[in-house]
């Protein structure tokens, strides 16, 4: 089967050298869409780019499209200074990184029984794991502090990071568990035979095939822990234990809020995740890269 | 996995260390404040507080700047629990300061009032929101919480654009409908708006003042009686009056409170109603015109009320040193440097308040709380009806609405909290 | 295949199943039971509940507010989930199928990041963004009169004719990055083979979309639709940041009003009351589409 697609790959690629010229208006005119596309997505970027760096005077003068006459890294350093920023990304970091490995590492454990181990009721048992994406966090909050408090985990990122996980983890699990419910029985089987156990038909032989998805699920929950703000916002008390999501708040006043600090912090606080995202993008395509050989 | 327990356990030690430093020293002084850092009040307090380490260097003090939001969400949480400080500021109201009150969860004032010498800085008018009921109800009761500045809504109004259309000060409601005439008919909308959000409200109430009398604030406010649409009426068939001769435009059901502070600044609009928190932001960033305020004509109640309370909650390990604290806020000195950074005082002295945009305010404050003027904020009678204000003053302004059927809305909410409380 | 065996076999896998089943009884389900007990009472957050049996349920039957943001949440469905996975599954196979190809590697991946970005910036921040661009005085005006298209110019989130439709803009703008990355992903499984077989067959880029790329990634779909249509039914961060619900109460979502109620309101009973009916129509919703989605993967197998 391999030796086949080897072959046939050489032919293939004449062909496709083929279609380019055929198609190049084709071809134009599709990275013309997409980078149309582009523009509109990155639009609003531009316009905190735009922000982040101009005077006071300039806003309230030309609004958010203007022009500014010189570039002023007030803002940024301000909302450093006023959150306390280093400490708040360390404490985003800390409990987003926690919150991904926990939350991966539950998912892969249920999925594993429900996708690979199809036990009896798999159906019933996702319908209820799935609870945990389908609940209002409004609606839990007020039971989990009053449980956090109960067992003196108010105000620690602990409680943060267990119930983040938790709730994850319900979304990793479905996605898992649909993914490796059409995992190639040949290959479990073949584990089987060679006398693996279940823990190790697990890490030696699931985990790697599935390590691209692993890495999105845990792409996702580090990006989507790091946004989340109602939970910290209720839970972690004092300024040490607060993340970054929570400390936006501070450029958003009762009545009134400054936009060039709102652009500054906006800026600043997606910096780390485009960082984070940049590094895993590379993982990521060495990941299916690798998927692919196999 | 492996990797996961161990970051779990590191968190809890971490968390735990944190904990018992926080307990291990008993002379830790702990306070909490949201007022930007560059806010009149900010810096003032940051002044005070700066005296206060300097009068007591045996204690620590431990100061966090908190977000609107957090207090918000989650402030009863907090006070109902060991993590609070030794003294904050709080919300006033009866849903935030009124609500945990009703609770036991602050210190009651009442002997400090006195015996810290409060009763000679403040009238009882200064008090209004510091008292709350068995309910949680505001104007009577026990003493929970000070404000030691004050708030009030105004027109603020383009000095350069207002001399160059020849338009003086308004000081009847005539009069500022015929600046607004006067700048139209040059091509000009004369007032910005942001119906979406603060300023839509104010706006309305300001107007709905222009017909109301102590019966009616005391009534509407204190949740007395079903609501009487009249005053409401008035201002909603005035505001879509202004709104048809185009003084407002329709798309300020669009804007927020920043895009339409956006379009005074800018110079597009040479009015913009809204509340004293602006004054930091207009006095450091308006370059191009002179600006001043005025307060909207009515027969007596304006927009406005005392500041946000300073609250000392009952689990406070260091009670004395809070209310030192909030002496020192009251006191002349501090008074002054509140509106010598552009805030509300209430007893600055006069000669030593050197900011024009400060002195004006807090004497402008004063004039309104001299004649027992403050009207207070048009959503606090009902919890939410800051929201239900926003949603039918937009339907008012893009024509979904009629004066009639805004007033029946707005009204039915009212009645309903009122006939349930 | 013995009955026997295999029985005893799959049971060993249920020890899997422990750490997710106790956190999601102690996080979840646990929660969820006490706030469906506080839903028949009345409540301020702090204090002694009182119990009032079922007025709450009673008063939410007449509540237009309630009615309008059921009726709001059909058309966020749209905007969350029909939309977005269309766009992201043509988006996907047209960076993985064809960009790849004719562009390379590093193209397709910068593509794909980039229409991620937006999932990674805060939608407090994000709504801030739109603000400007939306609002009447805003960038999207200014733009539509600088070339000329003046008359297309509108009070996009303060007109209730467009409201709706302006912040579901910007959910789309935030959803097709999260479809993009799981379809892309789901696409890195599928055997190349299969492709390039399909090209040698002379088949092109749409014929390969609809008869390899979309079979093969049902498991994704149906994962993406799920999730979404659930998000749909909770929307909440960009209601909250563009328009409160407004203008006058068009762009309300069941969400936003149980925070609203939770704490604003501080009528924490009757909030629950009303997550606790929006609860029960997404486990509905979920347990339906899971049936189809079981039947449909027995009938595949």
């Amino acid at each position: 089967m391999a030796e086949v697609t080897v072959f046939a790959s050489t032919p293939a690629k004449a062909v496709l050298a083929h279609a380019h010229q055929t198609r190049s208006p084709m071809r134009w005119f599709t990275l013309a869409l997409l980078i149309a596309l582009l523009a509109f997505t990155l639009f609003p970027f531009f316009i905190a780019l735009l922000n982040a760096f101009k005077p006071g005077p300039d806003y309230v003068r030309g609004g958010p499209l203007s022009i500014p006459t010189y570039l002023q890294f007030d803002s940024i350093a301000k909302f450093w200074k006023d959150a306390d920023y280093a400490r708040k990304l360390f404490n985003s970091t800390l409990i987003s990184v926690s919150v991904s490995v926990l939350a991966v590492g539950i998912s892969l454990f249920n999925a594993y029984a429900l996708g690979i181990g199809r036990v009896r009721g798999s159906a019933v048992i996702l319908g209820i794991l799935l609870l945990g994406t389908m609940v209002p966090q409004e609606s839990i909050i007020y039971p989990i502090y009053w449980m956090a408090k109960t067992l003196g985990l108010y105000d620690t990122q602990l409680s943060v990071i267990i119930v983040t996980a938790v709730l994850h983890s319900a979304f990793g699990t479905y996605l898992l568990s649909s993914v490796m419910s059409t995992f190639p029985r040949e290959i479990l089987e073949a584990a089987e035979i060679d006398g693996a156990s279940r823990w190790q038909t697990l890490t030696k032989v699931v985990i790697p095939i599935m390590s691209p998805t692993l890495m999105v699920l845990g792409t996702f929950f580090f990006i989507w822990t790091w946004n989340e703000f109602l939970i910290p916002v209720v839970m972690l008390v004092s300024n040490n234990n607060q993340t970054v999501a929570v400390a936006m708040g501070l450029t958003r006043g009762q009545n009134m809020s400054d936009p060039t600090l709102q652009a500054a912090a906006g800026l600043l606080g997606i910096a780390p995740t485009i960082i984070f995202f940049l590094i895993f993008q590379r993982t990521l395509t060495r990941g299916v890269i690798a998927g692919a050989v196999k | 996995m492996k990797i996961a327990l161990s970051k779990v356990a590191l968190v809890a030690a971490a968390s735990l260390m944190l904990g018992t430093t926080a307990y291990a020293q008993d002379k830790t002084f702990n306070i909490w404040w949201y007022e930007g850092a560059d806010s009149a009040q900010g810096i003032t307090w940051t002044k005070a507080l700066e005296e206060l380490k300097a009068n007591h260097p045996d204690v620590t003090v431990n100061f966090e700047q908190k977000t609107f939001d957090q207090l918000q969400q989650s402030g009863s949480m907090i006070l109902n629990s060991a993590e609070a400080p030794d003294v904050l500021e709080y919300n006033k109201g009866n849903a935030t300061a009124g609500l945990v009150s009703s609770q036991g969860l602050l210190t009651n004032l009442d002997d400090a009032y006195t015996a810290q010498g409060w009763d000679k800085i403040l009238n009882e008018g200064q008090l209004v929101l510091s008292r709350y009921d068995d309910l949680g109800v505001y104007g009577s009761g026990h003493i929970w919480g000070i404000s030691t500045y004050g708030e009030y809504v105004s027109a603020f109004y383009n000095i350069d654009a207002f001399e160059k259309a020849g338009v003086k000060v308004p000081t009847t409601l005539e009069e500022l409908t015929a600046a607004f005439e006067t700048f139209k008919a040059q091509g000009v909308t004369p007032l910005a708006l942001g119906g979406a959000s603060t300023s839509g409200q104010h706006l309305l109430a300001s107007l709905a003042y222009t017909k109301a009398d102590d019966t009616w604030v005391q009534n509407y406010q204190g949740l007395k009686a079903p609501l009487d649409g009249a005053p409401y009426l008035f201002a909603a068939q005035t505001l879509t009056d202004w709104l048809a001769k185009g003084y407002i435009t329709k798309d300020s059901t669009g804007m927020n409170d920043d895009d339409a502070s956006l379009q005074f600044t800018s110079g597009q609009s040479p009015m913009y109603v809204s509340g004293t928190w602006n004054l930091g932001n207009f006095s450091a960033n308006i370059k191009d015109f002179k600006w001043g305020q005025f307060v909207i004509p009515t027969p007596k109640f304006s927009v406005g009320s005392t500041g946000n309370l300073w609250v000392i909650p009952k689990g406070s390990k260091n009670p004395e040193l809070a209310k030192e604290f909030i002496s020192l806020l009251l006191s002349t000195k501090y008074q002054t440097e509140q509106a010598n950074n552009g805030g509300v005082s209430f007893a600055a002295d006069p000669a030593g308040v050197t900011n024009p945009v400060g002195a004006n305010a807090s004497a402008v404050f004063a004039q309104i709380a001299a004649k027992q003027g403050l009207g207070f904020y048009p959503d606090w009678p009902v919890p939410g009806y800051y929201d239900v204000l926003n949603q039918k003053d937009t339907g008012l302004l893009q024509g979904t609405l009629t004066p009639e059927q805004f007033v029946d809305e707005i009204k039915q909410v009212y009645d309903d909290a009122q006939a349930s409380q | 295949m013995a009955g026997e065996s295999v029985g005893s076999h799959r049971r060993g896998y249920y020890l899997y199943l422990i750490p997710g089943f106790v956190g999601l009884v102690v996080i979840v389900i646990g929660p969820q039971i006490a706030n469906f007990v506080l839903s028949f009472t009345a409540w301020k957050g702090v204090g002694t509940p009182r119990w009032v049996g079922g007025q709450n349920y009673q008063r939410l039957l007449t509540d237009d507010q309630f009615w309008g943001s059921m009726h709001n949440t059909l058309l966020y469905m749209i905007s969350m989930t029909a939309i977005p996975v269309l766009i992201g599954i043509v988006l996907a196979s047209l960076l993985f199928d064809y960009v790849r190809d004719q562009f390379g590697e590093k193209v397709s991946s910068f593509f794909r990041a980039a229409f991620y970005l937006p999932q990674i910036l805060p939608l407090t921040v994000a709504g801030v963004l739109w603000g400007w661009i939306l609002n009447p005085v805003g960038v999207a005006n200014a733009i539509l009169k600088t070339v000329g298209l003046g008359w297309l110019a509108q009070n996009w989130i303060g007109d209730a004719t467009y409201a709706l439709s302006a912040v579901s803009l910007v959910i789309v703008w935030v959803q097709v990055g999260y479809c993009l990355v799981v379809f892309m992903a789901g696409m890195s499984r599928i055997d190349p083979a299969l492709y390039e077989a399909a090209q040698l067959d002379g088949a092109g880029w749409w014929q390969r979309l609809v008869s390899i790329t979309i079979p093969m990634l049902a498991p994704e779909i149906f994962v993406v639709v799920l999730t979404t249509l659930i998000a749909a039914l909770k929307v909440f961060a960009p209601v909250f940041v563009l328009t409160q619900g407004g203008p006058d109460d068009a762009t309300l979502a069941p969400s936003y009003l149980t925070y609203y109620h939770f704490f604003t309101t501080q009528r924490v009973g009757y909030a629950a009351a009303v997550s606790t009916v929006q609860m029960i129509l997404t486990l509905g919703l979920a347990v339906i589409f899971l049936m189809f989605q079981q039947r449909q993967a027995a009938k595949g197998a």
